[in-house]
């Protein structure tokens, strides 16, 4: 065989390129194995409801203890058990609600969660008032003045013979509608 | 075209040159890299759920093997990773010794070498630590008790454990020396490790082969060499389910405790030096290390011919060898134990119980060991298990009593018990049985039966109930029971109330004292009292689950 240079050049041209592809090929199949299940992983709690808070009502004590037309009251709301991804945990702290007695037989509660960026709301004598923002809300929860986009969220609460049973909810921030987060 | 672009703009190295030629000896520091990276990208994912801490650790790493989506995966590429990494950097160090690389001038990479091996066996006994299961707690344990027996040990123990015991500090510390200090360090040894390596270019491992630039020939082999690595490694992750996790650690219970593999053999060592346990275990490294740091400076002639460093290499091939023997010998040592086995299989029962109860009911946020407790009515079933099995069990051979168990006080028992009250699993080995006093089978047509049965499930406060058979067969009870029962609440005939019948306040009055007048009657019952045996929370608890074991399959 005649050594041509030409043909020399062909072949390391064919080999660089055989290279190429078989070091991208072993390259994305490595890749693909270990990096698919790093991201599967890191992406796990994405949409998946890691903190599991009780749906069902809590009961947060007696309709007695509550007056007609009375400032509202600030209530504590525990959960009985909650579960952060691996830990079981009793008795939870899950934030608070202002409770009111409209009437003999009616009573309201409103998050004390400011729908506009999440500060806790309190009671100034005259109305709720968000230190955070200075929004400001009148005793039924609607909006008075400041950047709040609506009123406080008013949450589910039934009387159920003396006691109370309340639902507790968290809605979406920074925006008019009410929608559970 | 890009690669060109960056290089015109970062002006990054010259295209590296292979004086002897491409090699297979060469492809081993490429698959470190490879395995490096690997072991950074799970890191990471792992690191994203694990807690450090005495109370979380175990439940963290259980979430990650059992719950998260392909954790068992990631965590079983990063722990067989590192022993690929290990095994790998054996093997680095064994091809550049036999091709004399350590001699002049790259003395330097070669130290730098030895200590990266350092770092990759603290590496693995810090990340090991982590998981805080049994094997991992007893294991620190006896590392930490070695560490101590060295000089100024009372210092690096305490250092270790961040303290005078294992704790959350033992955790923390543990995990910022695994993914913090070990890692930059690790990080930093390798680049300057590498960048001196490319400096000196490598050793030609065969004489007379013509210098070519890395790539493609020398790229082609490291690529492949890489991928039959990751093939392996991921296969065998694949194929094993990833890496065991013990039940939480547990300073109560023996665990057969092993060290990571690559210290097997100083396990061994130690077993085999009796008394002097604690000298080999820091002799024994010490000697092989000094050997590896001091080898570029005994063999220091021109030659990097193999033949000619026969006393170098065979010392090498000697202290390796020894090193494969012992930890061969340690494994046989286990696999001849005949009651080995035996433990290891109640360990992985008990491994099993706590991640399944951690998966269904989470880890109480007082500690993984009492993972054992969060199960329904588990504190019951233990008392359960200690003071009322031994005559109700339907499994004790010197049961005395009536079974109690799955079905008791359901509709089906209630039927049992009335067509032969009498029977084995009934009345049979007590001493009423063969009383005067002892009830009678229940002749009834089917229909009454079933009346009756409804009325006496009535009595336990059930709300699945049919009405109309409840009121015929009490109807059914006036005319057949009343002679012996009374169905008035805290009132007996000659036979015991039957009022509330197996219901939870039912069975916590019978537990405190069934020697009571409206239950057996002090000369009827074989049964203790427990008013005074049990507190009133623990009867109560039991009375609880009897009354769970009537819907129990």
């Amino acid at each position: 065989m005649v050594d041509d240079p030409k043909r020399r050049g062909a072949d390391a041209d064919r080999r660089a390129f055989l290279t190429r592809v078989t070091c991208g090929a072993i390259g994305a199949g490595v890749g693909y194995a270990v990096g698919v299940p790093v991201i599967k992983l890191i992406l796990d709690p994405v949409g998946k409801q890691v903190v599991t808070t009780p749906r069902e009502a809590l009961d947060i004590g007696s309709i007695g203890k509550l007056t007609v037309n009375a400032p509202p009251t600030r209530i504590e709301i525990i959960a009985p058990t909650i579960k952060d991804a691996w830990t079981a945990q009793s008795d939870v702290l899950l934030g608070a609600a202002w409770v009111r007695r409209t009437s003999e037989t009616e009573v309201k509660a409103y998050s004390a969660v400011c729908p506009h960026l999440g500060c806790a709301v309190g009671w100034e004598g005259q109305s709720f008032l968000c230190p955070c923002h200075d929004s400001k809300f009148a005793a039924d929860g609607t909006k008075m003045t400041g950047p709040s986009e609506r009123g406080l969220d008013e949450l589910p609460i039934q009387i159920d013979g003396d006691r109370l049973k309340l639902t507790w909810v968290r809605y979406k921030l920074g925006q008019e509608k009410k929608e559970p987060a | 075209m890009i690669a060109k672009w960056l290089r015109e703009r970062t002006g990054s190295s010259e295209p590296l040159m292979m004086p002897g030629g491409p090699s297979i000896a060469y492809v081993f520091g490429t698959v470190l890299l490879a395995l490096l990276l690997v072991e950074g990208l799970t890191g990471i994912a792992l690191a994203m759920f694990y807690s450090p801490s005495s109370t979380d650790a175990w439940a963290s790493v259980a979430y990650i093997q059992d719950q998260a989506s392909m954790g068992w995966f990631v965590r079983g590429l990063h722990y067989h990773g590192a022993s690929a990494l290990v095994i790998i950097t054996g093997i680095h160090l064994l091809q550049t010794a036999v091709a004399g690389a350590y001699k002049k001038p790259r003395e330097v990479v070669w130290w730098l070498g030895i200590v990266l091996l350092l770092l990759v066996l603290v590496w693995s006994v810090t990340g090991y630590w982590l998981r805080w299961d049994q094997a991992a707690f007893w294991a620190a344990k006896v590392e930490v008790g070695i560490m101590s027996g060295a000089p100024g040990g009372g210092f690096v123990k305490s250092l270790a454990l961040g303290g005078n015991d294992t704790g959350n500090l033992t955790l923390t510390r543990a995990y910022a020396m695994h993914v913090g200090l070990i890692s930059a360090l690790f990080v930093l040894v390798t680049y300057v490790h590498i960048k001196l390596a490319r400096r000196h270019g490598t050793t030609p491992v065969k004489a007379g082969g013509a210098p070519t630039l890395r790539w493609p020939a020398q790229s082609i082999r490291d690529a492949v060499a890489t991928a039959i690595v990751m093939a392996v490694l991921i296969a065998y992750v694949a194929t094993t389910g990833g890496v065991a996790l013990a039940a939480p650690a547990d300073p109560g219970t023996a665990f057969d405790a092993r060290p990571l593999w690559p210290f097997r053999w100083l396990f061994e060592l130690r077993a085999l030096a009796g008394s002097a346990e604690v000298i080999a275990a820091l002799a024994a490294p010490a000697v092989f290390g000094g050997f590896l740091v001091a080898l570029p400076l005994l063999d220091r002639s021109d030659s990097r011919e193999p033949k000619k460093r026969m006393l170098w290499l065979g010392g090498l091939a000697g202290l390796f060898a020894m090193v494969g023997a012992l930890t061969v010998m340690s494994f046989a040592r286990d696999a001849n134990d005949p009651t080995l086995d035996k433990r290891l299989a109640i360990a992985e029962k008990q491994a099993a119980t706590a991640r399944r109860l951690a998966a269904e009911y989470g880890v109480p946020a007082t500690g993984p060991l009492d993972v054992y407790e969060v199960a329904p009515f588990s504190r019951a079933k233990k008392l359960f298990e200690q003071r009322c099995s031994g005559c109700h069990g339907a499994m004790s051979e010197k049961r005395k009593g009536p079974t109690i168990a799955d079905g008791h006080g359901n509709r089906a028992w209630l039927a049992g018990f009335l067509k032969a009250p009498n029977g084995d699993a009934f009345w049979g080995r007590t001493k009423l049985a063969k009383d005067e006093a002892a009830m009678q089978p229940v002749t009834l047509g089917d229909s009454d039966a079933a009346d009756l049965v409804e009325w006496l499930y009535a009595q336990n406060g059930a709300t699945d109930l049919d009405a109309k058979m409840v009121e015929r067969g009490l109807a059914v009870f006036d005319k057949t029971c009343t002679d012996c029962h009374s169905r008035d609440e805290g009132v007996s005939g000659t036979g015991p109330a039957l009022a509330g019948l197996n219901s939870r306040d039912y069975y916590m009055s019978f537990i405190s004292n069934p020697k009571s007048g409206i239950h057996m009657g002090v000369d009827h019952s074989q049964m203790p009292r427990f008013d005074k045996e049990l507190s009133l929370a623990d009867r109560d608890a039991i009375a609880a689950y009897l009354v769970s074991l009537r819907s129990a399959k």
